[in-house]
């Protein structure tokens, strides 16, 4: 029964290591994560609470039978329903270099653990155990291996650096809550005709990101060059801007995005402005109230201030699809660089909409999609809500399906609430998907005009707006994707 | 005979057309039997050895294609292209096809560091390619020679030009139709200047003919001077003014695939003309290699426009008539290569007189 008891747990360590693994790099292995995650799935929903039921008791029965650790080791194999062995969405798990060093320091660790138990004459308790502790093990993995992989980055931050020094760009540095992968395309776009220019890809946005993305796109000859900085915690942004040197710096926007893990919003502020510390010119949205102050703050510190607002913008904006305060920061930067006012006038009418932001598409039946799945926050939900209203024909069906937003902090109960609260009063249907917002979405639909359901994941949702026969005139919006590594 | 190497990429707006004529070429000498080395020149300027058997879609979206070997390149007395690693070595060249369309690849740089590192290669020579690339200076070397050209005036945000509008703008280096607009008249020309990147290293305008056409014709100078048939490209539409690059370039093979009326149905009176101005040419701008010539015909003129030192797919599509395999054409330009010297250096006269007869230095900076 022992061996039996330790077979089944170190199979449950295995595939516990695979699913706690993978949510570590999704979350960029910040240490702690794994477990945070572990708690909201294993106590979340009521057949998982069972499973961990199941755990407990079992761990505690090992004392007296070894056949307790069977039971304990069954139920970390199969559980926590719901979350995928190697996922989807947003992606696989990627067995990077990172994620296999990882990997390794993670089975020595548990392998420390297995000998512990042998010497301890305790072989199954603390195989069931192990297994049970895996996402606190890949945590201590992430903790042990941070300060290697810092150092491992220097050799390519060296060698970004050196390359800055050769091609010497004018650097662009966009920050802010949302909104900075849009905008540094729109600044590119703007330049491009005129000007040699240069954007970190995608949303190479870190210290490693950004590295890479100077030795592998800076091309000699290159006059600007676009970097997008993102931030989760004070200081990340500083010690980018020590490096990469922006001479203009811009914040987008700021807002409750990541604030579990900045606390305030004053400090997302603080963080973001760090952007500013080296720039000559501060290019600023004004029209949130915190950025106005922020730029009163610059200017009298003797920075130069550029003030962008949405209504800078507006008569350009004439039947482009694009957020007014991110095209007004991006045409500063333009004018700034010299691009002539009347060339950014008809640039303008040909800005790039990313993929998966609010991009328009047409379903079988000649209904209308819109595709708001990536990085969804309050203030770009409610556009897409106004997106919806006017791409719906009268009378017509108007269906919004969302997982609500996450990564709110403290806010995050009260903004899915509000969010679901104006789609139920201006959609036909809502669609909940999944159950990190259910309650909060829920609570905020009650009373409203909206049919509400709710479905477990994405593809429930996709099939059920697939059987409603939707014909032209009809509009759906697909407001965020849920991470499938949130419940 | 050391085994060939075939060069192309390079940080040039035609990064990418090289890319499909270096593969074409490395892959056509893998079936004459040779062993190619494939060089491949990043946009970022840094040098790979890859496999000269990939396909075009393994260098799309990646700095470089995976499995690529970094190569360094050292343009010094002894150097070339060394691997890296701990076990570095100077990778043998019998001589190097370059294929770079446009930009350092086609402009004599690569040329003179490729002689200053000891390499041979196919095509201009340093002084040839730099002459090639700029149309200014081109234009006023066959204008020189007594040949008919269209004028060409440098532009600029101040100086005069000679002629009337409409004209054409097109960048003074560059190899392809990219940065080419056609404008009504001088101020919309010049402010063209601040606002198209590929101006940025200098323009120039011609008169735009609006009823004229192209005709090409092929030169290669080994084993003897040749000249290819003589092809009319065909615009994609007839909104189309100039022959875009879309035109030349995006659908398939590169220029192989372009449409074109080949041999053009011309009059052979005016085949003669072009056959012997391309003759002409091929001394007057040092041609060496394989070049491509292209001429204008409005009415019954001809004019001289431009030459392509190194062009698109090697111009292997025009050698109908003598038919012509690349496999022919790349062979002869190894050979070429290997046996006629792109330079000519010499210290002859340096024999220390004027060291001998010199004072102070510093007296003759009184």
């Amino acid at each position: 029964m022992t061996a039996l008891a330790i077979a089944v747990n170190l199979v449950g360590t295995a595939l516990a290591g695979l699913r706690w693994l993978r949510v570590a790099q999704r979350e960029h292995y910040l240490p702690g994560s794994a477990s945070r995650f572990a708690l909201r799935w294993w106590f979340g929903l009521g057949p998982n609470r069972l499973l961990a039921l199941a755990v407990v008791v079992g761990l505690a029965g090992t004392a007296v039978r070894p056949f307790g650790a069977v039971v304990a080791g069954i139920a970390i194999a199969c559980g926590p329903f719901g979350l995928p062995l190697r996922g989807k969405a947003p992606g696989p798990l990627a067995w990077t270099r990172r994620l296999r060093t990882l990997a390794a320091v993670w089975a020595a660790l548990q392998a420390i653990i297995i000998g512990i138990g042998a010497l301890a004459g305790e072989p199954a308790l603390f195989a069931a155990l192990g297994a049970a502790l895996v996402p606190v093990m890949v945590d201590a993995a992430c903790a042990v291996t941070e300060p290697v992989e810092q150092r491992l980055s220097l050799k390519f931050v060296d060698q970004a650096k050196a390359r800055l020094q050769s091609v010497r760009p004018t650097v662009v540095a966009i920050t802010g809550s949302y909104g900075k992968t849009s905008t540094k395309g729109y600044v590119a776009h703007l330049l491009a005709p005129s000007t040699t220019v240069v954007a970190s890809p995608r949303s190479f946005n870190n210290r490693a990101g950004l590295a890479r993305a100077i030795n592998e796109n800076l091309v000699p000859g290159t006059e600007v060059f676009v970097a997008e900085m993102g931030t989760y915690g004070p200081g990340e942004i500083a010690e980018l801007c020590q490096w990469i040197e922006p001479k203009i710096g811009m914040i987008t926007a700021i807002g409750p995005v990541h604030l579990e893990r900045f606390g305030s919003e004053d400090r997302i502020v603080e963080a973001k402005a760090e952007i500013f510390a080296k720039a000559e010119v501060a290019v600023l949205n004004v029209d949130d109230d915190r950025l106005r102050a922020l730029a009163d703050r610059l200017e009298n510190e003797g920075k130069r201030v550029i003030r962008c607002s949405a209504a800078d913008v507006a008569s350009m904006l004439e039947g482009v699809d694009a957020p007014p305060g991110n095209v007004a920061c991006a045409v500063a930067v333009a004018l700034e660089l010299g691009v002539p006012s009347e060339d950014i006038k008809d640039l303008v009418k040909t800005l790039p909409t990313a993929a998966n932001r609010l991009a328009r598409g047409e379903g079988g039946g000649g209904w209308t999609i819109l595709d708001d799945t990536f990085n969804s926050n309050p203030a770009g939900a409610a556009r897409a809500l106004d997106a919806l209203e006017a791409a719906a024909g009268e009378g017509k069906r108007r269906i919004v399906v969302t997982p609500g937003m996450v990564e709110l902090g403290p806010r995050q109960h009260d903004e899915n609430a509000a969010f679901a609260r104006a789609a139920a009063t201006r959609a036909t249907d809502l669609v909940v998907v999944g159950h990190t917002n259910r309650k909060a979405l829920l609570e905020g639909a009650a009373g409203r005009t909206a049919a509400v359901r709710t479905v477990d994941s994405r593809e429930q949702a996709v099939a059920w707006v697939r059987e409603q026969g939707l014909g032209p005139g009809d509009a759906v919006l697909y407001e965020n994707d849920r991470p499938d590594h949130y419940p | 005979m050391s085994d060939p190497a075939v060069i192309f990429g390079g940080p040039s707006p035609e990064h990418d057309v090289s890319i499909l004529t270096g593969l074409q070429a490395a892959q056509a000498l893998g079936k004459a039997g040779r062993t190619v080395t494939a060089l491949y020149w990043a946009k970022t300027g840094d040098w790979f050895s890859v496999d000269p058997g990939l396909e075009a879609g393994a260098f799309d979206g990646v700095p470089h294609p995976s499995g690529a070997a970094p190569v360094r390149f050292v343009a010094a007395t002894g150097g070339g292209f060394v691997t890296g690693g701990r076990r570095s070595r100077t990778i043998e060249i019998g001589a190097a096809v370059n294929c770079c369309h446009g930009g350092p690849g086609e402009d004599g740089s690569l040329q003179g560091a490729l002689d200053l590192a000891g390499v041979r290669y196919t095509g201009p020579s340093q002084p040839g390619a730099a002459l090639g690339m700029d149309k200014l200076a081109f234009g006023a070397v066959v204008t020189a020679a007594g040949l008919p050209s269209l004028p060409r005036a440098p532009l600029t945000a101040e100086g005069a030009v000679d002629f009337d509008g409409p004209y054409i703008v097109k960048p003074r280096y560059g190899g392809s139709s990219i940065g080419i607009d056609t404008v009504a008249d001088l101020a919309t020309a010049r402010a063209r200047l601040g606002a198209n990147v590929h101006l940025k290293a200098g323009a120039v305008v011609e008169p735009y003919k609006p009823d004229s056409f192209d005709l090409n014709i092929a030169v290669r100078t080994w084993p003897e001077l040749q000249l290819s048939a003589i092809e009319k490209p065909l615009r994609s539409g007839s909104g189309s003014e100039i022959l875009g690059y879309a035109d030349k370039y995006v659908g398939g093979e590169g220029m192989v695939s372009a449409p074109r009326e080949l041999p053009a149905d011309i009059d052979p009176a005016l085949g003669d003309r072009i056959r012997a101005m391309a003759t002409r040419i091929v001394e007057l701008a040092s041609v060496r290699g394989i070049a491509r010539i292209d001429f204008l015909a409005d009415g019954d003129e001809i004019f001289v426009n431009e030459i392509n030192t190194i062009p698109g797919s090697l111009a292997k599509y025009l050698w109908v008539e003598p038919a012509l395999g690349f496999d022919r054409l790349l062979v002869d330009l190894l050979d070429e290569a290997e046996r006629r010297p792109t330079t000519h250096w010499t210290t002859q006269g340096a024999d220390g007189t004027a060291l001998r007869s010199a004072g102070s230095i510093a007296s003759k900076l009184s």
